[in-house]
């Protein structure tokens, strides 16, 4: 087979040319997709809160008092809640 | 930098095998080619990732609807062409990828459910061509054809050249070696010998001189 293109590309010809990007436009061939059927088909964002990659969760439900005196202490001291049941852990590990 | 967006709602028309013997023969030919990969299956980087890329071409992948027409004028220069392989649906992101086309190839076998769905992005250049104000260049290119001209091909592209449709010749044939790109990477002259290379070779090469000459605006 022949290495040789078959035929030449003269790169003087292949131009720039102006396209319309303004978001009105745009707007205008968003409607003109949507009445063919061409509709936003990406995924959605995940809803709510993302994980954290620096720390981790529990789901601990504690009875109403225990949640309302883990809730004043950490707001008292202007920490997270987390925090009291990290200190909880260090003291159940130690004990 | 003319951009070609490769445009068929309907999965399987030959969308990235047409993209990639565009872009590597348009590349052979000396031109500055890129791709991008908007398609989520990500046919183009699989190629990319079996070979080396030949010299002129490079590749962006994973560019979706919010990014495709900052990206595209990001691509902006003179003497290179931009090609944009989309995936096989009607999405936003097709609509607005051939917003800023200077040419839309639609691919398209040559049965009738390909031209059915395939005339939709069609009658969307249309309406497109409407809302901005100006002509979007486009043309269907029949793939995976055989030597003998089958009668539903033979209505089809007359049904089609009946409505005014630009229909690229030469079509894109079946061949073994076009399909092997996906299995070896590069182009045409890199791969093992597949089938019959050299009508394969003068296929890909003609059907690249027949988009390179609308994208100037000669010889139609």
């Amino acid at each position: 087979m022949s290495d040789k293109p078959t035929f030449s590309i003269d790169l003087d010809s292949l131009k720039t040319r102006r396209k319309d990007t303004t978001p009105e436009s745009q707007g205008r061939v968003d409607a003109a997709g949507e009445q063919h059927g061409f509709v936003n088909r990406e995924p959605n964002r995940k809803r709510g809160r993302q994980p954290s990659p620096r720390v981790g969760q529990v789901h601990a439900k504690v009875m109403p008092n225990v949640a309302d005196e883990i809730a004043d202490e950490a707001k008292r001291r202007g920490v997270q809640q987390g925090v009291i049941i990290e200190e909880a852990w260090v003291l159940y590990k130690n004990r | 930098m003319p951009i070609v967006t490769v445009a068929s709602p309907k999965g399987g028309a030959g969308k990235s095998t047409a993209s990639i013997i565009l872009a590597t023969e348009l590349a052979h030919a000396g031109a500055e080619v890129t791709i991008l990969d908007c398609d989520p299956n990500r046919s183009i980087s699989i190629w990319a990732d079996r070979g080396t890329l030949p010299p002129r071409i490079n590749v962006r992948s994973d560019v979706g609807e919010s990014e495709i027409v900052k990206t595209l004028k990001q691509q902006d220069a003179d003497g290179r062409v931009v090609i944009v392989d989309l995936e096989g649906v009607a999405s936003r992101l097709v609509s607005r990828a051939i917003s800023q086309a200077d040419l839309v190839l639609t691919p398209m076998r040559a049965t009738t459910l390909d031209a059915t769905i395939g005339v939709r992005a069609l009658a969307l250049i249309e309406e497109e061509e409407e809302a901005l104000g100006r002509a979007i260049r486009h043309a269907v290119v029949f793939t995976m054809t055989r030597a003998i001209k089958s009668k539903q091909h033979t209505a089809i592209e007359k049904s089609l050249r009946g409505q005014g449709v630009d229909i690229i010749t030469p079509p894109l044939m079946e061949r073994a070696a076009f399909s092997a790109l996906f299995e070896f990477g590069g182009d045409l002259r890199t791969m093992p010998v597949q089938g019959k290379m050299e009508p394969a070779a003068e296929n890909a090469s003609a059907f690249a001189q027949a988009v390179y000459n609308r994208l100037v605006g000669k010889g139609l």
